[in-house]
């Protein structure tokens, strides 16, 4: 008797619980966390630190606020130490802004294919959700050049950019780890290549016109470095990160943009396989793409919301280098991902042999 | 050589903790666990991935831009020992030639930029190098033609003395000032010339002090990062940057562990190479 009793009281439970999960599955909302829901829970986040990590943290912070989340910061994010992390079964990075490409180079072995049930994805311009990620932020690799140096005659386009003979003077060029696709294409397409049925054997020669810039070219390895060169005059022409770009014009720097073909990029935001507690990454996730947490993000960067509601409210000095107006979304240039995907470690490898020297 | 060892007298054997080698059981501990078992491992790692087998080898050295590498890397080590030991030289003697309050000032000289972090240093370097940075100002202000200093191998050799200069004043330093000034003036009155006393006697009895100082400032200089990486440009990369790419962007361990591997068995060959010759040089300097 005693048993049909705890039995039949068993089964209410569970029947219970069973409805409150079926009530949970309610559609995410982004930009929304229940209050206190991840009361005591611990979440480490990575991104590569700088104005632009400051503006995420900012951007959550009404996230952590009311879900009672800890946030821990960490950086920068480098694949090998999440390749390391995985590898060892000891995952302490819960969510990662990484590249644009390792998402989908790395897809399901070390970034989790995404649910997208537990997201809203809704607001997220099309085409850029991908298996394993979400857009961070969009923005774009801009040529700047020396207002003093070039006068009445400035650069317009990448094609003047590799054209040294026409426009004398020293280039800067984002050597901080992985070639930007979008530069080689257009290196490639100034060697008479066609960058939409690019070819491996496309990439050394791509990598030659880079080459042919000459032994005074810079690579610079860090943002804070490409924004140093400007601020100091130091290269006459510079690919810029266009946050690092309004950073140093509003420093001073006597630089102006040539925005022709600007180079589409974007950070992606990531869950590693084998994170401790896969619901509270993707919350931070989905309160990450809310409207007023993109806003915040974009009022402090100057990077273009991923969340088409956003209105961010900036000045001037950072507006010059929004990318989403419809004017720059007709400028701008978009790598020819398809190949770059699994082409990425055989670039990597010749550009690094163009870092070293070769 | 053995003319220069310390003879340790015989210790009446008292129980094991007596003995000099248990007393440096901590530190063999402590090296085994953060330099021995660390090393096994990239060794192992170099042979086994992607598969076991020597591939990452063959890459090694099979890929040209590798070895132009390796060879810059001993050149610009080279280069930084070779300026290292000339500007330590004159400062070290002049260490032992001047009085204590002197000599205070001098030591202080040497280790407050070596209590200051070398990448602070390397920065400075950037600042101080670059065109429009004080030295190039500096040239224009005075008519003359800015020259490229940052990103040069020359910069980068500029930048890596600096920061290695105490390890090479030190050891002289302390050879240095064990030398006995009377044996100049001695050789003086017997009729030597200062240039030829400072040959015949001065020179080969500091010589313990160049190699030891040169053999730390080589070693150092070829596993060099920040500072070839800050001042250098594609053509001053040293082999640690190359390596980092391998590890941290491409995740090829296997290759990473490798170029490590070679650039250690390079060093271990070439300093055995020149230990005979030390070795001749040190006996010699301690007969005299």
């Amino acid at each position: 008797m005693q048993k049909t009793k705890a039995l039949y009281l068993s089964a209410v439970m569970a029947l219970g619980v069973l409805a409150t999960a079926a009530f949970a599955q309610e559609k995410p909302v982004a930009g929304e966390v229940k209050e206190g829901s991840l009361k005591g829970k611990t979440l480490t986040f990575v991104s590569y630190g700088g104005i632009y990590q400051d503006g995420q943290a900012a951007a959550l912070k009404e996230f952590v606020d009311k879900s009672g989340v800890k946030l821990l910061n960490d950086g920068p994010t480098e694949i090998a130490k999440l390749q390391a992390q995985v590898e060892s079964g000891n995952v302490t990075w819960d969510v990662v802004d990484t590249d644009d490409l390792p998402p989908y180079v790395y897809c399901g072995k070390l970034f989790q294919k995404l649910d997208l049930t537990k997201l809203d994805v809704s607001k997220i311009p099309e085409g850029q959700v991908g298996e394993c990620s979400v857009p961070a932020m969009n923005y774009g690799v801009v040529l700047m050049y020396n207002k003093e140096k070039y006068k009445d005659n400035p650069p317009k386009s990448w094609a003047d950019f590799f054209d040294t003979a026409k426009f004398p003077g020293v280039r800067g060029i984002d050597g901080s780890g992985s070639p930007t696709g979008g530069l080689l294409e257009q290196a490639l397409k100034v060697a008479g290549g066609d960058p939409k049925a690019m070819t491996v054997a496309d990439i050394d020669k791509a990598i030659d016109v880079v080459r042919k810039l000459g032994p005074d070219t810079i690579f610079w390895k860090t943002g804070a470095e490409s924004q140093q060169l400007a601020e100091s005059g130091e290269a006459d022409m510079l690919m810029m990160w266009t946050g690092r770009a309004m950073t140093a014009v509003k420093n001073g720097a006597k630089y102006a943009p040539a925005w022709q073909d600007w180079l589409v990029v974007m950070d992606q935001m990531t869950i590693p396989v084998g994170v401790k507690d896969t619901d509270a990454s993707y919350a931070l996730l989905n309160a990450y793409l809310g409207k007023h947490a993109q806003e915040v993000l974009a009022e402090q960067t100057s990077y273009t919301p991923i969340n088409s509601d956003a209105q961010p409210k900036v000045d001037a000095s950072v507006s010059a280098f929004l990318t989403n107006t419809p004017e720059r979304q007709k400028q701008g240039y978009k790598q020819n991902f398809k190949f770059w995907v699994p082409n990425f470690a055989v670039a990597q490898e010749k550009w690094s042999a163009l870092m070293a020297g070769n | 050589m053995s003319a220069l060892e310390p003879t340790t007298p015989s210790v009446p054997k008292r129980g094991w903790l007596s003995r000099p080698f248990a007393l440096t059981l901590p530190a063999l501990i402590l090296l085994a666990a953060v330099i021995g078992y660390p090393l096994l491992t990239i060794v192992l790692r170099s042979l086994s991935e992607p598969q076991w087998g020597v591939q990452n080898y063959l890459w090694f050295f099979g890929a040209p831009v590798n070895l132009t590498v390796l060879q810059r890397t001993f050149v610009i080590s080279a280069w930084v020992t070779i300026v290292c030991v000339v500007c330590a030289y004159p400062y070290a003697y002049l260490m032992t030639a001047v009085g204590p309050r002197a000599r205070l000032v001098l030591v202080l000289c040497v280790l407050i930029p070596f209590w200051v972090s070398g990448v602070v240093r390397t920065l400075s370097w950037v600042i101080l190098l670059q065109d429009s940075g004080v030295i190039n100002s500096l040239l224009r202000a005075a008519g003359f033609d800015s020259i490229r200093l940052i990103r040069t191998q020359t910069g980068v050799v500029i930048g890596m003395a600096q920061v290695l200069l105490p390890f090479m004043i030190l050891p002289l330093y302390s050879v240095m000032k064990g030398i006995d000034l009377r044996l100049m003036r001695a050789a003086q009155s017997l009729g030597a010339r200062p240039s030829r006393a400072f040959f015949t006697v001065y020179l080969p009895l500091s010589l313990p002090g160049v190699y030891a100082g040169a053999i730390i400032v080589f070693i150092l200089a070829l596993g060099f990062y920040i500072t070839p990486a800050l001042l250098g440009g594609p053509r001053s990369t040293m082999l640690s940057t190359l390596v980092q790419t391998q590890v941290l962007s491409l995740l090829q361990w296997g290759r990473g562990g490798a170029m490590g591997v070679v650039l250690l068995v390079t060093t271990f060959v070439l300093l055995a190479l020149a230990a005979p010759v030390m070795r001749s040089r040190y006996r010699e300097a301690g007969r005299r």
